[in-house]
């Protein structure tokens, strides 16, 4: 059959039942809209914690020592210098960077104007020490190397606790909000070996420094700033704790499908992952992709409904149409020849709701995003968007529309082309 | 032009009972005759149509059809056969409601090859019918004369050989019965071979040949009169 004859007659069969056609497409818009809207906020949230909550690379392996073992007890099981020349040399590394806490604790006590507004507070200050190859893609000034006693220590802070300050503390102390360009070049002083915990306390003399903030950095500290390796062995051996052997060590692998032939060679080494970040990553991505999936499901449910809703039109329209069906096939149709108009006229059914759903679902997600913008708070880490549509979830969307009728038409089509032409056409 | 040989036709009906409706028939029409089967209801009339045009193809015995046998014919080759060789007129014409007269005509073409001059071809069967003016009218909107004109243009769109008539004039009043039967004489005269599945007497004396039916089986064959019933539209 000609594809211009089919779509003739497909043309006038869904003109003269408009009305079931409009009410089976609806149905179908209903199931592809909620689908592809509910996969697009899955994606959207996912890629929200994947990238801004708990940044990771997959191809980033954090060791560190194990927090007891016989082999700490026995003098093993530390991450020093030989040590970390093995992890280097494992199979599928890429590279390994070096990190090391300052071992002393630190306060700061800033009392001046901050970006315009009077502050005066004193905190505790964590600093890790990174080798500066880690995090040199954010550093925004200067270099990222330890210039030694007397001199600035340059530090970079995290973007998240970037984030948080911005969305929690600010607004509740009437403070300024920051970006890390506003941040770079701040200096703010540090006292190290002194600390407002008691139970932290070290004894021996303080030593006064100044940071200055250089950059923003997912790689950061959380809580805290992160500092050049150098800084913190120089800081460690001021003060006459351990500069010998390394708070952790990130592994770079070849390739993210290394990581786990990685992971099981560290341990063999008597060390450990610290996979905190990761595992809260792959938890929150997991809870988002199972209220996603629930939320798929229902949708389907839906699209099943509405391929069900088809095949009870369709079959109701075949039974009505058997004799002109049986016309048909006197004058000239075969059975494969009914069978694909009843089909094409699902089709056509399912492409128009799989379009309109997915339309309505990317209209509905414009909405959402507006609303949220407009009337929700400003949390950490809210973002522009709450969805992703990428194309294929877009050409999914129509595709599911498309196989949803056909399915609903798949027996109809058969009931229409086994229309027996002379029990129909008799009498 | 026909040749069927011992055909036997057979279905269950609804109490499950075996009912042969044709009993190992043979006919043989020649090219170019017009044969009216007659016989009382239930005596395999419209069988033997349905047979020899292929719509149905679950019998017993050998039909040729303008040297195409029906037997063992797949879907698409009967499609094609039903296409090209025959044309179907019905009693009740069922032709499509949604469908202009001239679209009706056209819709063979939907099946086949379509002439490259196929809504020409149609309009002109319309004009030959006598419903040149009324060619864009719905069905709903034509008399049944005129809707059974429409039919037996579609019927002759593929240019068929062989016409098949289930009761033609079952549905028509006197007058307008009148009218299709000069029609199908002058289609007859034309050249084209008609078989009429008819209980109109006027019909069977229009025809050069009678055969009537009883259960199932050929119990006479007689002469037509041939009766001329007037020009055509």
């Amino acid at each position: 059959m000609r594809l211009d004859a089919l779509s003739r007659l497909v043309r006038l069969s869904l003109a003269r039942e408009r009305k079931g056609a409009f009410f089976s497409a609806f149905g179908v818009a209903m199931g592809v809209g909620a689908l592809v809207f509910f996969v697009g906020l899955g994606l959207g949230v996912g890629a929200v914690i994947r990238e801004k909550v708990f940044p990771t690379d997959a191809r980033l392996v954090d060791v560190v020592p194990p927090a007891v073992s016989l082999g700490s007890l026995l003098g093993g099981g530390t991450l020093d210098a030989p040590t970390v020349e093995r992890l280097r040399e494992l199979p599928g590394v890429e590279a390994a960077y070096r990190k090391m806490n300052v071992r002393v604790p630190a306060v700061t006590r800033y009392d001046g104007v901050f970006f315009g507004t009077r502050l005066r507070m004193g905190m505790e200050v964590l600093a890790l020490g990174v080798e500066p190859a880690l995090v040199q893609g954010d550093v925004q000034m200067g270099e990222f190397k330890d210039a030694g006693e007397g001199q600035p220590i340059p530090a970079l802070v995290s973007t998240r606790l970037l984030e948080l300050y911005n969305k929690t503390f600010a607004p509740a102390r009437k403070l300024p909000q920051l970006s890390a360009n506003m941040l770079v070049g701040f200096g703010f002083p540090v006292e190290f070996n002194r600390s407002y915990v008691a139970a932290a306390s070290a004894s021996g003399p303080t030593q006064s420094g100044q940071a200055q903030v250089v950059g923003a950095s997912d790689r950061a500290l959380l809580a805290g700033i992160t500092i050049p390796l150098d800084a913190a062995i120089r800081l460690n051996r001021a003060f006459g704790v351990d500069a010998e052997n390394y708070s952790g060590v990130t592994l770079v692998a070849t390739d993210p499908s290394q990581v786990p032939v990685i992971v099981d060679a560290v341990k063999g080494m008597g060390l450990e992952i610290d996979d905190q970040e990761r595992r809260m990553a792959e938890n929150s991505g997991a809870a988002v992709a199972l209220t996603t999936s629930a939320l798929a499901l229902l949708s389907l449910l839906i699209c099943i409904l509405a391929a069900v809703n088809i095949a009870h039109s369709l079959s109701a329209s075949v039974r009505a149409r058997a004799k002109e069906i049986g016309v048909m096939q006197a004058v000239g149709a075969s059975r494969a020849d009914i069978r694909a108009i009843v089909l094409a006229e699902a089709a056509v059914v399912g492409l128009a709701g799989g379009a309109a759903g997915t339309i309505a679902a990317l209209l509905l997600a414009l909405g959402v995003n507006r609303l949220a913008a407009g009337y929700l708070p400003n949390f950490p880490f809210k973002p522009d968007s709450f969805f992703s549509f990428p194309w294929p979830v877009v050409a999914g969307g129509v595709a599911l529309g498309l196989l949803a009728a056909l399915a609903g038409a798949y027996f109809p089509s058969r009931r229409a082309a086994a229309t027996d032409p002379a029990r129909t056409l008799a009498g | 032009m026909i040749q069927a040989r011992d055909v036997v036709k057979t279905y269950v009906d609804g109490d499950g009972t075996q009912v042969r409706v044709l009993d190992g028939m043979s006919l043989d029409v020649t090219e170019g005759e017009f044969v009216a089967v007659v016989g009382s209801s239930g005596s395999g009339k419209s069988t033997l149509l349905h047979l020899l045009g292929g719509l149905d193809v679950d019998y017993r015995g050998d039909i040729s059809v303008g040297g195409v046998k029906l037997r063992g014919l797949g879907d698409k080759a009967l499609a094609h056969f039903r296409n090209t060789h025959v044309g179907f007129v019905f009693q009740s014409f069922h032709l499509i409601p949604n469908l202009s007269a001239v679209e009706n005509v056209l819709l063979p073409s939907h099946f086949g090859v379509a002439p490259p001059d196929a809504r020409k071809r149609a309009e002109a069967l319309l004009e030959r019918v006598g419903l040149g003016a009324k060619k864009d009218r719905a069905p709903v909107r034509l008399s049944g004369g005129e809707r059974q004109r429409v039919a037996i243009a579609r019927a002759l769109f593929g240019k068929p050989r062989l016409l098949l008539c289930d009761e033609p004039t079952g549905n028509l009043d006197a007058a307008t019965g009148t009218g299709v039967i000069a029609l199908f004489q002058d289609l007859h005269r034309e050249g084209l071979t008609v078989l009429c599945v008819t209980h109109e007497e006027r019909m069977s004396a229009a025809a050069g040949r009678v055969l009537r039916l009883k259960d199932g089986q050929l119990v006479e064959e007689r002469a037509g009169l041939q009766v001329a019933t007037g020009g055509s539209p």
